[in-house]
């Protein structure tokens, strides 16, 4: 895509020059919605109105700088002259990527600086087709696309089970044909015996003729039920572990957006309303229009008169269904939002039940529950009230028609037009009949929750990972462990960067401490070694190569991390030392714990290197729990090391015990390490002053102190402060 | 700048303090205690709760110079140019009708008319792109980023509500 491409001919015929780069502005200035043109030259910048009077032209010569600026929900272009800013041009932040790009680009002319490279990523897309925005990554529009092919795209999961389902179908259709038996006994029963009255032997025959459909019918429904259930799960566990997955697979920015404890119930109610769907559903749907086909043929061979006046009521309940329908959908997906928020409630409460507990809150969170509570049972009440009125509106209706046979069959029996059994067959046809079209509501509940779920389900499937894998991901193998950022601008909301233009070199082994204030981007610089965000502006090399084409699987084997916040899996101690190297040897997992100073400690416990820890198991102390993460790392022998914090939540005596086992592990590895405790980083070859999301200084420890006014001078000199306090205090 | 020399407190402008006006390159400026800024940025403390009070004033740097604790205490002249820059740093436009609210595979696609025009929004969702601040306020984001509200929905008109009332 060339970027002068979208600029009208007419306009470019205005310019004196080829233009570099032209854009479309969906605001005006006044913050209207409408459309304005913004077009740079090699020496101008020029805005068009709508109408394409021109309403600005400035010399290139005159910027001294551009920026855009982010506001919420949109943005301003701004340019920097001699005479004061002036304003370029307004858009909404679907725009906010291609003026910041114009904004690099004429800041770069303006101060004469490298052009920026334009790259995809600078664009808004949108589809072809219809206008929309395409999601990040990917090239095919939803809207356009996916033409409501939810059902389609559900019934493929039961692709690997055909074999099974069509045994199920056969079976179906078999049991279908054989309940249709029974009434045409009957009728024989009582036409040719009871009512003949015949002494024969033809009762018994008719009696046993009965009694081998019946047992047929149960056989063959219990085969059904079994083969069901097994599909059914298997389906289950199918659906489960596909969410589960494009969870797995999901960035971590995507879980920052959302409350995770949502999650749960979506990936287990969510795959049981498919299942639900797909074969309860598909299966006694297909049984019951059989069913009914097979009746109406047969009640059409016994009496078509009759079975006329049988199908009058059924458009009325087709009808009825058919205005119900959509309501029962907008219900479902009420209810759904309902419970949803219970769920999210209690999730987030317990979570935090230390802070509710602490704070004395138990009563707000009752009162706030029980709002959520009372909400739910309210839309309970409405989809069930709407429930119970169908059933009985339906049987009703049915019941109608059952009446106008009674009356015209008993006329036809009375003036000797048909026989009495004929007339008893049609009304139990008749009750058969009604039966499932009694089971339309139901499977229109069915379908539309499941068509519900599938939507929820399919959005997580479907969301694109915002750190995506390259197709042909450079095989790095093992790495030196030289890490470079080169003008690296990133912020966890696009309009407010938490890094801005980072460019830092790494020298594989060095050791390097982040210092800075909370907020100045610490955290955000190593979440970006890591590579779970990716950069917004200029890349991260790890040996020269960009942290984009390498693999994630390749990138996460080289790098280990120990963070503030260790998080111990549910499994023996072993298992979580040997979390990244489940194959480890005992001698391994030991020897990691020896390094990491834990060895001891686990030896002592009663359980060992089998103790259960993690949610129900032993609690370890924080510095315990901080050795076991540090073995984890030991283990992992990445190239790249990243500490965040690892020794803020411990006593002095641990951190030193803590201090030593990382001094082992760092020796050989490019290091970066976050403390607040500046002692900490005593053994780091440079440290590095975050401020703001810049760097504002690099040195050693003593050449950075030597600086009068520097950053680290003062935060050295307020941490001397804090701990005379403390010492006080002691 | 009494207040100033404790910099842990928030500083309060009186209507005297600040005088803000419009450059000619359309840019925000003012004069505040006496110096002049030819560029000033301005946050709403408290985006849906209090609109036009509680409006932070800071420079480019992003510096807090202090707070305007309601526009409607401030001059004419200086109100009507922070209202009007807040509503350009603050690009949420209010709908005023509701043509559709469509389910469009798998995508919610909304027809507003709002009173800066009109306007399409896509949503994935509707459990994550509204919010519902209280009263009938409504805001609605699109994937985009962009945003627009309802003031009180239930003050639309019939058609409006009408198309409302299945999704809200």
């Amino acid at each position: 895509m060339s970027i002068q491409d979208q600029l009208p001919e007419q306009l470019r015929k205005r310019l004196a020059e080829d233009p570099l780069f032209g854009a479309k502005a969906d605001l005006l200035h006044d913050g209207r919605f409408g459309e304005q043109w913004l077009a740079i030259t090699e020496h101008e910048v020029s805005v068009w109105q709508q109408d394409h009077t021109q309403l600005l032209k400035l010399k290139i010569s005159e910027l001294k700088d551009a920026r855009a600026v982010g506001a919420v929900g949109g943005g301003t272009l701004l340019a920097d002259t001699g005479k004061g800013p002036v304003v370029l041009a307004r858009y909404t932040s679907a725009q906010s990527s291609i003026f910041g790009f114009a904004a690099k680009l004429l800041g770069a002319m303006a101060k004469k600086e490298e052009r920026p490279v334009v790259s995809e990523r600078d664009f808004p897309r949108y589809c072809q087709n219809c206008g929309n925005p395409l999601s990040e990554g990917t090239q095919i529009c939803q809207i356009c696309t996916r033409n409501g092919k939810v059902a389609a795209r559900m019934l493929r999961y039961t692709k690997p089970y055909k074999l099974q389902l069509a045994a199920t179908a056969v079976l179906l259709i078999a049991t279908t044909l054989v309940e249709l038996v029974p009434p045409y006994l009957t009728k024989v029963l009582i036409d040719d015996v009871l009512g003949p009255k015949d002494v024969g032997s033809t009762l018994m025959l008719v009696i046993l003729g009965l009694g081998a459909t019946m047992l047929l019918m149960s056989v063959m429904q219990t085969i059904r039920g079994l083969i069901g259930v097994w599909v059914g799960s298997k389906l289950m566990g199918d659906l489960r572990k596909d969410v589960y997955s494009s969870l797995m697979r999901l960035s971590l920015a995507f879980f920052d957006r959302r409350q995770t404890s949502q999650f749960i119930g979506r990936v287990n109610s969510d795959s049981e309303a498919m299942r639900q769907f797909m074969t309860d559903g598909v299966v006694f749907m297909s049984a019951e229009m059989l069913r009914v086909v097979a009746i109406f043929i047969i009640m059409f061979g016994l009496d078509w008169q009759l079975t006329l006046y049988a199908i009058l009521p059924v458009p009325v309940m087709v009808a009825v269904s058919m205005t119900i329908w959509p309501k029962i959908g907008r219900r479902w997906y009420h209810q759904w939002r309902s419970i949803f928020r219970l769920n999210t409630l209690v999730g987030d409460s317990l979570q935090g039940i230390r802070v509710v507990k602490a704070f004395g809150r138990e009563r707000d969170e009752m009162a706030r529950y029980n709002e959520a509570n009372v909400e739910l049972v309210r839309r309970n009440i409405r989809m069930e009230g709407l429930w119970s009125f169908m059933f009985p509106a339906f049987a009703f209706i049915a019941g109608l028609g059952t009446l106008l046979i009674w009356y015209n069959g008993g006329n036809k029996v009375l003036s000797g037009e048909i026989q009495l059994g004929v007339l008893m067959a049609l009304i139990s046809y008749l009750g058969m009949l009604f039966g499932p079209l009694q089971w339309i509501s139901q499977m229109i509940s069915w379908a539309s929750n499941a068509m519900a779920a599938a939507h929820r389900v399919f959005e997580i499937m479907d969301t694109p990972s915002e750190v995506p894998d390259v197709r042909n991901p450079e095989p790095i193998g093992v790495i030196k462990g030289d890490v470079a950022f080169d003008s690296v601008t990133y912020g966890y909301e696009k309009h407010h960067p938490v890094l801005k233009n980072v460019s830092l070199h790494v020298k594989a082994g060095e050791m390097v401490g982040l210092v800075g204030h909370s907020g100045a981007g610490k955290s955000t610089f190593i979440n970006l070694i890591c590579r779970f965000y990716d950069t917004d502006e200029g890349a991260i090399l790890i040996d020269g190569t960009d942290l984009r084409s390498i693999s994630q699987v390749d990138l996460r084997k080289q790098i280990g991390v120990v963070l503030q916040e260790t998080f111990l899996f549910d499994g023996t101690i072993a298992e979580n030392i040997a979390y990244s190297k489940p194959d480890a040897t005992p001698l391994e997992i030991m020897r990691a714990a020896k390094i990491a100073n834990a060895h001891d400690f686990i030896v002592r416990l009663p359980d060992g290197y089998d103790t259960r820890v993690g949610e129900r198991g032993h609690k370890l102390s924080g510095g315990e729990k901080q050795r076991v993460a540090i073995a984890r790392a030991i283990i992992h022998d990445p190239r790249i090391l990243i500490l965040d914090e690892a020794t803020a939540s411990v006593d002095t005596e641990t951190e030193r015990q803590i201090q030593e086992a990382i001094s082992r592990l760092v020796k050989g590895r490019t290091t970066f390490a976050i403390a607040h405790r500046l002692s900490t980083l005593r053994n780091a070859d440079r440290l590095v002053v975050l401020e703001r999301g810049k760097i504002v200084e690099v040195g050693t420890h003593e050449q950075l102190l030597e600086k009068e006014d520097g950053v680290y001078r003062k935060l050295v000199d307020a941490q001397k402060e804090l701990s005379k306090i403390k010492g006080v205090e002691g | 700048m009494a207040a100033a020399d404790d910099k842990y407190d928030i500083r309060m402008f009186a209507p005297d303090d600040v005088y803000f006006s419009r450059g000619s390159g359309g840019v925000f400026q003012g004069v505040i205690d006496g110096t002049t800024y030819d560029e000033l940025e301005v946050y709403r403390a408290f985006p849906f709760l209090y609109t036009t009070q509680y409006i932070s004033v800071r420079n480019t740097k992003g510096e807090e110079l202090g707070i305007i604790p309601d526009i409607a205490e401030l001059y004419e002249e200086s109100a009507k140019e922070l209202e009007k820059e807040l509503q350009l740093r603050y690009f949420i436009p209010r709908v005023t009708r509701v043509d559709s609210v469509k389910q469009k595979s798998g995508l919610w696609m909304w027809e507003l008319q709002t009173h800066l025009g009109s306007t399409r929004m896509v949503m994935r969702n509707l459990h994550e792109h509204l919010q519902y601040p209280g009263g009938g306020r409504v805001i609605l984001m699109d994937i985009s980023g962009k945003r627009c509200e309802i003031a009180d929905w239930q003050a639309l008109d019939a058609h409006s509500r009408k198309q409302l009332e299945e999704v809200l």
